[in-house]
């Protein structure tokens, strides 16, 4: 994970702006002739399904090929992962729609069985950046994220923040506090929402969470943006710094990027028409502005990627560095 | 906006053709998704979801909710008439509901359960309708420490299930609690008793174990005495509910409705703890508690009712906080989003429309649902002169595809053959398996909200008697047990 502003910044430089190639002049002839499967390896109705089906509706609009979403769900996706690395034909029919999630599962959980390599990414989507936001009664009030870590530092244990164990709620935690000295108590929950819940009901002093998981209760004062974990400042809150400013660094990046892959060995003309009909329906402006409604934004590097899965790679090469050094990964 | 003017607008705002078609079809579904065994609420709209996107808002979302409520008419079907759940939340439903149909009075139950459904469905959203905002502000305060009071409190409830031996009741909870074990640490985020199974790293799934449980070991049971006949030798008497069974049943609905109600609200609550809940109550404060698993009303009326009274009120903190408190409301939510629309304390005063029209949608599905549930209990009733040879491929095959459509995932299918096998065993051996499921439920919520609270907790476990509400759940537990010791003690002396 570090240096991740550093990948941005080498994305956008290396980035030249593509245009949107029409599917129709790389179909294959004799492909699709049956439904082609979106595998979406979280439940329906998350911010990841959202993101699959909204694409599905858009991709069928600019093709005419009738796409089927999926949920194949389990093991808080570790079964869909494993699913598109080792049992999906990679005949095109099959096309995962994930997120970043993937390369912990592959470095930690899949035991050597597959890696992140098996899955080849053809499209970007969106990105959601880990956001803390903060109580708007109460002694915090009104207080800043350096102020909030100074207490955290002077009185440790005594700010309570929800986490989600074994994921990037807790590394981010783990960073701010091995960076400047801070105890958090951490708090453990199951996923972003009932940590914000347990913020609005003063059960806890910070939550962590993705912009359309506290957008409500952000609009009625109930909660305060503290301060977001991406590279640059989110377009909705532009008063918001990020991590990196707020604290003086630039390895605060946490975020779920989500693209699309193909299980590896998919035919390469396949491959190449799947991914024009993503860029095709990610060039429908409609479709942007429903993602920006659903409250995700753009990584403008990966947005004009030429080489997304070598961007991509880097990332997650970062990501296992992070590993390495946090001792989780040997 | 009062409430009164509120629900104007909402009901302006359904009563289209447009919208009341989508609720009728999302009620009719739903009624038909709790009547098969294994395809749930959860499952059905998941599958729905897309066809929400050509919708208006109002009327997606209006069909999704009449999904959800109308499963919980549904459910009680087949675990009267086959003892099957329909879904989890009926479970209990079939300790006397299958009884009374077993004495020929599966109209009866299918009545009171589709009456009781009504009058809960309907007082929950009038609930809704008045306090909703005033409710939410409790509901969101309920956090860690006290809903550890409340899961303590409805373990306690599940000694009331027991009905035969004592230590094989308490082997059962136990059990249900290894089982529940199994998957990710709520704390520390590793694998546990997971055996390097991808498959078991997000524990059991809840719906394979109950299919297994109640349908395969019930067909199990079954093939072995009444293959030949059909599943109800007695005459059936009588359609409707006598004037008996609503003396004795018009307090279980009361009840069931308040106590369902207060668990849909608070996380971790929702309809399945709600049924389980309500069937200890009444239990506990009968007359004659032996009558229960024999064919006791009170059994069916109790939690049929506050299962549905549960889905009105997991509708407040969504509606009101945009917070889904279960996984089926999070997915209602997901279609908001689908939408371009987030639910927050503003929703009501930005979008009357849709909050209030959903809330008229309530009102409305509620009567489609009762129309369309009593006169299908005739038809329902029918079917127990079905052979058994017949009737029972077809349950087993409908509890294969609803159990494999939850996930996609075929170690489910596995899941819920071990547990068939499993049940069988245990019921030829006198366990009861209602605690297991219920105990199977509670016991995440129970572990992970005691360890939350001793994190969060400045003085260890001192947080649990401090918060007034959870030592106020945690000491009428205590009674709870007190009394329980009491009674088998003093019956204890009697014997001797």
């Amino acid at each position: 994970m570090k240096r991740f502003a550093v990948a941005f910044a080498l994305g956008a430089a290396v980035a030249a702006p593509v245009s949107a190639q029409d599917p129709k002049a790389v179909k294959p002839k004799d492909f699709p002739t049956q439904p082609i499967e979106y595998v979406v390896v979280y439940p329906a109705g998350g911010g990841m399904d959202v993101t699959a089906r909204l694409l599905a509706k858009y991709v069928e609009k600019a093709t005419g090929d009738k796409i089927l979403v999926n949920n194949r769900t389990g093991g808080a996706g570790m079964v869909g992962h494993t699913y598109l690395a080792t049992q999906a034909k990679p005949d095109g029919y099959t096309v995962g729609v994930l997120a970043n999630l993937v390369w912990g599962d592959a470095m930690l959980r899949a035991q050597g069985k597959w890696a992140y390599t098996d899955l080849e990414p053809i499209g970007y989507l969106n990105t959601d950046a880990l956001t803390w936001v903060g109580p708007t009664e109460g002694p915090l009030k009104g207080k800043t994220l350096k102020e909030i870590v100074q207490i955290a530092k002077d009185k440790p244990g005594t700010i309570r923040i929800a986490t989600v164990p074994g994921s990037m709620w807790e590394y981010l935690v783990e960073q701010v506090d091995a960076a400047t000295g801070a105890k958090f108590l951490r708090v453990p929950f199951q996923g972003g929402g009932a940590g914000i819940n347990a913020l609005a009901g003063g059960n806890v002093d910070i939550a962590q969470g993705f912009f359309a998981e506290f957008r409500g209760l952000l609009d009625a004062g109930k909660v305060a943006p503290l301060a977001v974990a991406s590279g640059e400042r989110m377009p909705y809150l532009r008063d918001m710094p990020t991590f990196n400013e707020a604290l003086g660094g630039k390895d605060y990046i946490w975020a779920v990027i989500r693209f699309v892959v193909v299980p590896k060995g998919t035919p390469a003309d396949r491959k190449a028409y799947l991914a024009a009909s993503v860029k095709a329906a990610m060039s429908d402006p409609e479709l942007v502005a429903e993602y920006r409604k659903a409250g995700v934004f753009f990584d403008p590097a990966l947005m004009s990627s030429t080489r997304l899965a070598d961007d991509l790679n880097q990332y997650a090469e970062r990501e296992r560095a992070f590993y390495q050094q946090t001792g989780r990964l040997k | 906006m009062g409430a009164l003017d509120g629900l104007a607008t909402g009901f302006a705002v359904i009563l289209t053709p447009t919208n009341l078609y989508y609720c009728f079809v999302g009620s009719f579904i739903g009624t038909l998704v709790g009547v098969l065994p294994g395809i749930g609420p959860l499952a059905a709209l998941a599958l729905l979801l897309p066809v929400t996107f050509t919708l208006t808002p109002v009327a997606g979302l209006a069909m999704l909710a009449a999904i959800f409520y109308g499963a919980m008419y549904g459910g009680s079907t087949t675990s009267v008439l086959v003892n099957i759940p329909g879904e989890a939340a009926s479970v209990v439903t079939t300790l006397d509901g299958h009884q009374l149909a077993r004495q020929g009075r599966a109209g009866a139950a299918l009545g009171i359960a589709a009456l009781g459904s009504f009058i809960a469905g309907t007082a929950s959203i009038v609930l809704l309708t008045f306090f909703a905002p005033a409710l939410a502000a409790i509901a969101i305060r309920f956090g860690p420490p006290e809903n550890f009071g409340l899961m303590v409190l409805g373990l306690v409830c599940t000694l009331y299930m027991i009905t035969g031996s004592a230590v094989k009741g308490v082997l059962t909870i136990a059990l249900g609690f290894l089982a529940a074990a199994i998957g990710i640490d709520v704390v520390n985020g590793r694998d546990r008793f997971t055996f390097g199974s991808v498959n078991l790293t997000a524990g059991i799934e809840l719906l394979a174990v109950v299919i297994g449980l109640f349908g395969v070991a019930e067909i199990l049971a079954n093939v072995e005495t009444i293959a030949r006949n059909t599943l109800v030798a007695e005459r059936i008497r009588g359609l409707w509910p006598t004037a008996a069974d609503w003396r004795a049943s018009w307090k279980p609905i009361l009840r069931g409705s308040g106590l369902g109600f207060l668990l849909g609200l608070v996380p971790g609550g929702g309809p399945v703890t709600a049924a389980f809940m309500s069937y200890a109550v009444e239990r506990r404060i009968a007359r004659d508690p032996t009558r229960f698993g024999k064919g006791a009303i009170e059994g069916v009326a109790g939690p049929e009712s506050a299962n549905n009274a549960a889905v009105g009120g997991s509708m407040i903190p969504l509606l009101s906080l945009g917070i889904p408190s279960n996984a089926v409301t999070a997915l209602l939510l997901g279609a908001l989003v689908i939408q371009g629309i987030q639910p927050g304390p503003l929703f009501m005063t930005q979008r009357p429309d849709l909050f209030w029209g959903v809330v008229a949608s309530m009102y409305v599905g509620n009567v489609f649902l009762l129309l369309l549930n009593l006169p299908l209990v005739g038809l329902w009733v029918q079917l127990l002169r079905v052979p058994y040879r017949v009737l029972f491929p077809i349950v087993l095959l409908l509890a294969i595809v609803g159990t494999y459509s939850a996930n996609k995932n075929v170690f489910d299918l596995w899941v819920m053959l071990g547990f068939g096998v499993a049940g069988y065993a245990l019921r030829k051996l006198e366990y009861d398996l209602a605690p297991f499921v219920i105990a199977f439920v509670l016991a995440p919520l129970l572990e992970q909200s005691l360890r939350q609270s001793l994190v969060m907790s400045p003085d260890g476990a001192m947080i649990l008697v401090e918060r007034p509400v959870t030592a106020g759940l945690l000491a009428a537990s205590a009674v709870l047990v007190g009394l329980m010791l009491r009674r088998k003690q003093r019956s204890e002396g009697g014997r001797t």
